[in-house]
């Protein structure tokens, strides 16, 4: 059973103002990811939670129970670090049994609890080796069975990925997933890499300049973002944003032709609108006069796909999913249509999500 | 047959070798080996007279009262060795400690704790001599002006305080380096292993005992050897502070006292007898040598990886 209710929570290094007002639940089971570009408070906002830093201003509770002063050890959390943070002279075991031997434990149950994780990581033939002699993805699983050996109520991970190299990442992200459903806890998990977030997550946090953007399962934040930042955050390759200038029904670019999209939200029903297209929203033509015109930069040729990127009239530059057979050369004037039941708007001055 | 070529970088190599060498083997390698030469002949001032084997090492070990005389400094030598790894090391992990948690004032306390190192033992023996002075030195004065009178004592004049008061001296004056190995030993620790410890403890004590200590004692090998050899070494300080007699009533006598004494002469100790000098000079030199080796290659392989 774990709650987290996060309100207003702030936080200030000396001048520098971290986190602004942070509001936030987590539901007991949930599977919570972090995700913002480096620098956006992600992680400070989990070292709260912990309690590794004291929080400025603002309320944070667990279960009901306000946990501004309990020190970390206190506050049934756990959490793994992007080090790993193993302790170089315990043995994987002391490793583990150090936290729980501090919680007064018996000797039985914690080696039942030892016994148990290491099962579950595949740990059982090294629990007598130290952290030097192990690999980086041997260490990040004693990292997690420290954790889990407390039987906390929170885990918080922090970027505990980054140190792995690619191949073993997929493997671990897959452990990590196969782990919450075992253990059913509530995990908050802090990345920049938003295909961890969408693929892990119950309900991604988005944050950007130490404020939240947008709160929601991956789901909604891929088709729903409140606003541009979430739009070009979340999906690879990123959202295409064109600010074009409306009239009526059609959004068109100078000197660079236009779309026209029967539904159209009502703001803005003259002036200027941004169009947010994914790479799957646009369909290339050679000739016409409908579409926006554009000229093509390069194609990205991989395998079952490619993604042709174009630069419109104003120099955004814009990618198109297309069929792999089809050849476009570079320079070739080619014309974008948008798939308006896939197409974004947002308002070009707050950036904010604009509802049909 | 191979030809000897000198090239430029061999030349190099030799241009840079061959001047520590030859100091090396003037200043340190042939005094000792003639010291142990001299330990082995009889001696008539600097006449040297028979060859007489081990008869001087049988003499300080096992003739009275020179046997006496070298059991009272050695056993000098080992209380000075303990009392300093229990104060000067011991008070140098709690500054550096201290200092690592960056109490307040820590940048000003961090260049004074190690100021001392810095100047000369003389300096810090005749500055300390004087602090002492029964009547006029400030530790008594201070002592009696805050009415603790039974703690002005003449501390250096008195059988049962000159030793402690030395070590202290010597405690004042070094604890810096101590503080500076443990500190930089603490710096090396990541913070999200301390970070990793503070969530699963949040005794400072535990910390300490189960994290902090255990990753720093291996760099306090050099430390403990360094102490261990200067602690057998003892000279400048009881020279200048109490002078060659290890006074009172050699209360305050070492090994580098008692060697100097016999191989060069004093009032008290009679003619200068290099025979003897010798022998405790390279029975000296072979207990230092023998244990700080011994240590140096226990201790080693206690070190961690960080």
């Amino acid at each position: 059973m774990a709650r987290l209710s996060l309100r207003n929570v702030k936080k200030q290094f000396k001048d520098t103002k971290v986190l602004h007002g942070i509001d936030l639940d987590i539901g007991d089971r949930e599977f919570v990811v972090f995700v913002g570009p480096s620098g956006c408070g992600k992680s400070t906002l989990l070292r709260l939670i912990a309690g590794l830093d004291p929080i400025t201003e603002g309320q944070f509770h667990l279960n009901g129970q306000l946990m501004n002063d309990v020190p970390p050890s206190k506050r049934g959390i756990a959490m793994v670090f992007q080090s790993y943070a193993l302790y170089p002279h315990m043995d994987v075991y002391e490793n583990m049994a150090f936290g729980v031997r501090l919680m007064g434990l018996k000797q039985t149950e914690i080696d039942a609890r030892i016994d148990e994780a290491a099962n579950m990581l595949r740990l059982g033939e090294l629990l007598k080796r130290k952290p030097r002699e192990l690999s980086g993805g041997q260490r990040q699983r004693v990292a997690i069975g420290r954790a889990l050996v407390r039987k906390p109520d929170v885990f918080l991970l922090d970027e505990p990925l980054s140190n792995l190299d690619a191949a073993l990442r997929s493997d671990v992200r897959l452990e990590i997933a196969r782990l919450h459903r075992d253990i059913g806890g509530t995990m908050i998990y802090v990345t920049h890499d938003q295909v961890e977030a969408m693929t892990l997550a119950d309900k991604i946090v988005v944050m950007n300049l130490g404020r939240i953007e947008q709160v929601g399962s991956p789901r909604t934040l891929y088709e729903t973002p409140a606003n541009t930042f979430v739009a070009t955050f979340i999906g690879s390759p990123r959202m295409t944003l064109i600010k074009t200038s409306r009239d009526g029904n059609r959004l068109g670019l100078e000197d660079g032709g236009s779309v026209v999209i029967e539904d159209l939200p009502n703001a803005n029903a003259n002036g200027t609108l941004t169009l947010g297209v994914r790479p799957d929203a646009l369909t290339i033509s050679r000739d016409g006069e409908e579409g926006f015109a554009a000229s093509v930069v390069y194609t990205e040729y991989l395998g079952d796909d490619a993604y042709v990127y174009a630069r419109l009239a104003d120099g955004t530059l814009v990618s198109v999913r297309t069929h792999p057979n089809a050849l476009y050369e570079a320079d070739e004037k080619i014309r974008l249509h948008v798939d308006a039941a896939q197409a974004h708007f947002f308002d070009t001055q707050s950036g904010q999500r604009l509802v049909v | 047959m191979p030809r000897l070529r000198l090239t430029g970088r061999g030349l190099w190599i030799t241009a840079l070798i061959v001047p520590p060498l030859a100091v090396m083997v003037t200043f340190v390698a042939y005094p000792i080996l003639s010291a142990l030469a001299y330990a082995f002949y009889d001696w008539q001032g600097l006449q040297r007279g028979e060859f007489v084997g081990f008869k001087h090492f049988h003499t300080v070990l096992f003739t009275e009262p020179f046997a006496s005389w070298t059991r009272n400094a050695f056993i000098n030598n080992v209380i000075v060795f303990f009392s300093l790894m229990v104060i000067q090391n011991g008070f140098g992990f709690v500054l550096a400690y201290a200092l690592w948690r960056e109490l307040p004032g820590a940048a000003f306390h961090r260049v004074a704790v190690f100021l001392p190192v810095v100047l000369s033992t003389v300096i810090i023996g005749f500055l300390w001599k004087l602090f002492f002075h029964p009547i006029f030195g400030p530790v008594n004065q201070i002592f009696r002006g805050m009415g603790l009178d039974f703690l002005a004592q003449p501390w250096l004049g008195q059988s049962s305080t000159a030793l402690g008061s030395l070590i202290f001296v010597n405690a004042w004056a070094w604890v810096g380096f101590p503080t500076l190995v443990f500190l930089a030993g603490m710096q090396r620790i990541p913070t999200e292993l301390l970070d990793a410890a503070r969530m699963e403890t949040n005794s400072e004590w535990v910390l300490i005992r189960k994290i902090v200590w255990p990753l720093v004692a291996p760099s306090a090998t050099v430390v403990f050897i360094l102490l261990f050899i200067g602690s057998f070494n003892w000279f400048e300080l009881p020279y200048i502070m109490v002078g060659l007699d290890g006074s009172p009533y050699g209360s305050t006598d070492v090994l580098g006292l008692y060697f100097y004494r016999t191989a060069f002469g004093n009032q008290s100790a009679g003619v200068q007898d290099f025979g003897r000098g010798s022998a405790l000079a390279v029975l000296t030199f072979m207990f230092i040598a023998v244990v700080a080796a011994f240590w140096t290659i226990r201790l080693r392989k206690r070190e961690i990886q960080i």
